[in-house]
């Protein structure tokens, strides 16, 4: 189906609500809707099958226009309908809850509701997401009018009020994990409630990487935000920088060179094997496979060394500039780069080897964590995560970017859904990625590496979505005409998947728990924000006869 | 046993404590708000190839067995008082080693909201490894500066010394 169409039909679904309807690019329709349509609007598209919720941007219009500006955006393969309100700024801006509809969407509503000031009528979420606990009431951080003095920190309360210790409750324990853990590098705060070794509830408080980087992009001129991107993430800088370098060359309508494009495309491979095999070391890991550990990250060496032959740095590269690339891959890196595939080729088939008969990791793998296709569409999950259960999320195929229509990707997909699929599928895609790596370098386009950028770049407003190593990034860029951005709107993938591990915990050893987590790959720095699954626990008291019958029966499975 | 002696024996016990704690240094790792880059360097310097663990470096889980701190990231609001607690938590004596240009200053994240700046206005610093991410051969770098300074008779902290504010219970 053409894109045209499939706007097309997008336009007569939201027909009834619609007030007006905007064209801002090829690919997007932009629908103004009142408020109290939102539901209904979402509804007709979820009826429809119409894509699925990819973003919430909220955006303080300013103090003359006195508007917020909220906008659901759904995706269909390229295609993106964005449902645009417009809410008072003075008065209690109130948007009608869609996560009982749209579980996903509790996530981006929470973010509205803490850095932009909504109110959400029919949502019972009171704590703090990302903000620290001392932050004061009724001060958000991505209005207009905020000033860093407002954010003084409120007396007599703590940033983080978090029990330190595990809390009894009747025949449940709570314990509390982090922030500062060994499980895994980033700080991140989880309370597990366990009832015996069984998980009954799960809830997770972040935020300890917030940084405030939507806000000081409006401070920073449009190159500059290019390195404060990159630093979104050291795992997967590349992408964060090439999403908004597409977008920002979109506004300017300049596009960069083909030879850069398959540049981007191919460092873009590299970034994503660099993740894989970081992510595979931390995987066995956690299951306690220190061997696999060890040799997945040797390995890894092999790509750092690429990357730092290409780029000259093995982490942030900044491989990237607004309208191209800054580096060139001459004879040298080429030869570099195919050796280096070949040798990791085999090791890669070696570890798919590995995760798909080893006794000892199939144990903590198989049939663990398993999410159906339609609990991943439910949760929106995104990536391999997704891909993993059968959901073929791809931007890669589905709206290709850059140079991804020349050199494509095959879809990778299993449909088991467990922590092994997982594993089976990061690594296939990385031979996927390889082959098309080795195609790039074989078919370089030649021409120059950048085009030229004006320094000051037209208003308007674009959405760039890339594949990013754990799914689907999504930016929001919006300006105003002058040297720096008026809005700049990220939404990470893990942000996405974390509902997937909270919901999955529950009813798990909690012994699996860290698998669970390392599972969907999660990238605290990239998101922070809270999140709780509250299941009611049983109240059925085990006798110590009950509990040593069970224990045995247990084992000898 | 006569004044001599003791002494003699105090000198000994300094010795082997010292040569000890120089080939068995465990460090623990936090990160206050880093963006994830110096963490994986960290970590590949425990990994084949530059493998910090011919040294008898070992990364460490709790900051109670622990006797140098590794910081990453610049101190966000919310895990500055973490970063504290961790500290105290360690035994005497206590090394902190600070990684990365946002550890050192706040770098790119310099202004931002959320952000308190580098990690020696809150705890003190006896290494700083600059670097945006450092590569692993600096991180083993430092880690040999700090391991020679500790050579001497008396530990020598390098950093300005930062009171540590009190935290309320």
């Amino acid at each position: 189906m053409n894109i045209e169409q499939t706007l097309k039909d997008a336009e007569q679904f939201l027909a009834p609500w619609c007030k007006e309807t905007f064209h801002p690019e090829v690919n997007r329709l932009d629908v103004a809707i009142q408020v109290d349509d939102l539901r209904a609007a979402v509804g007709a598209l979820l009826a429809a099958r119409w894509g699925y919720l990819s973003a919430v941007t909220g955006t303080d219009l300013g103090i003359e226009v006195g508007q917020l500006e909220a906008l659901y955006h759904f995706c269909n393969g390229p295609a993106i309908t964005s449902l645009r309100i417009h809410l008072p700024r003075e008065s209690d801006a109130c948007l009608p809850s869609i996560a009982d509809i749209i579980p996903s969407a509790s996530f981006f509503e929470r973010e509205l509701q803490e850095m932009l000031g909504f109110a959400f009528s029919g949502s019972k979420v009171s704590e703090r997401l990302f903000l620290p606990d001392d932050w004061p009431e009724k001060v958000y951080p991505l209005r207009a009018d905020f000033s860093i003095e407002q954010a003084a920190p409120v007396a007599g309360r703590r940033a983080d009020e978090l029990p330190e210790q595990g809390v009894v409750g009747g025949n449940t324990f709570v314990i509390p994990i982090g922030p500062q853990h060994p499980a895994l590098k980033e700080p991140g705060h989880f309370e597990f409630t366990v009832d015996g070794e069984i998980v009954t509830a799960a809830k997770m408080r972040l935020g300890y990487a917030h940084r405030g980087i939507e806000k000081a992009a409006e401070s920073r001129n449009w190159i500059q935000n290019l390195y404060l991107f990159e630093r979104i993430c050291g795992i997967c800088s590349h992408t964060h920088a090439m999403a908004y370098s597409l977008g920002v060359e979109k506004l300017a309508q300049v596009e960069a060179p083909p030879r850069a494009q398959a540049i981007r495309e191919l460092i873009a491979g590299l970034e994503r094997v660099h993740s894989h095999l970081l992510w595979l070391g931390v995987a066995a890991h956690e299951a306690g496979f220190d061997t696999l550990f060890m040799y997945s990250w040797r390995d890894r060496e092999t790509v750092m060394n690429l990357l730092e032959q290409i780029t000259g740095n093995r982490v942030n590269y900044s491989a990237n500039v607004l309208g191209g690339v800054k580096c060139d891959i001459g004879a040298e890196q080429a030869k570099a780069v195919k050796e280096g595939l070949t040798y990791l080729e085999t090791r890669i088939r070696h570890y798919l080897e590995v995760v798909t008969t080893d006794a000892m990791f199939l144990n903590r793998t198989r049939g663990i964590g398993t999410i159906s296709r339609d609990e991943a569409e439910k949760f929106g999950l995104l990536g391999p995560t997704a891909r993993a259960s059968g959901l073929s999320r791809d931007v890669r195929l589905e709206a290709p970017y850059g140079a991804y229509h020349h050199f494509p990707v095959s879809l990778v997909m299993e449909t088991n859904g467990d922590l092994e699929a997982r594993c089976v599928v990061r690594l296939k895609e990385l031979l996927v990625s390889c082959f098309t790596m080795r195609t790039i370098v074989d078919n370089l386009p030649e021409g120059p590496l950048t085009t030229r950028m004006p320094r000051k770049i037209p208003a308007g407003e674009t959405v760039s979505r890339i594949e990013a190593p754990r799914g689907e990034l999504f930016y929001y860029i919006k300006s105003k005409g002058g040297e720096n951005p008026a809005r700049v709107h990220i939404r990470t993938p893990s942000l996405c998947n974390w509902v997937s591990v909270l919901e999955k915990a529950v009813g798990h050893q909690l012994a699996d728990v860290p698998m669970l987590i390392a599972g969907m790959d999660p990238c605290f720095s990239c998101n922070d924000r809270v999140v709780t699954v509250n299941r009611p626990s049983t109240n059925e008291t085990w006798s110590w006869k009950q509990l040593r019958e069970y224990g045995i029966e247990f084992y000898k499975r | 046993m006569n004044k001599n002696n003791e002494q003699f024996w105090k000198q000994i016990i300094k010795k082997v404590r010292t040569w000890a704690r120089l080939n068995s240094i465990w460090a623990v790792h936090f990160n206050s708000g880093s963006c994830n880059g110096c963490d994986i360097e960290i970590l590949a310097t425990l990994t084949p190839r530059y493998d910090v663990e011919r040294f008898g470096i070992k990364l460490e889980g709790s900051p109670r067995h622990a006797d140098v701190l590794i910081v990453t990231g610049p101190v966000t609001r919310q895990a500055r008082e973490r970063l504290i607690r961790t500290y105290e938590q360690m035994p005497e004596p206590k090394f902190v080693i600070s990684v990365g240009s946002c550890s050192i200053s706040g770098g790119v994240f310099e202004g931002c909201y959320n952000v308190g700046g580098s990690v020696d206005e809150v705890i003190p610093v006896d290494v700083y490894i600059p670097g945006c991410p450092p590569r692993p051969e600096a991180i083993i770098d430092g880690i040999v500066q700090l391991l020679a300074s500790l050579k001497g008779d008396e530990p020598r902290k390098m950093a300005r010394p930062v009171n540590v504010e009190e935290i309320p219970a």
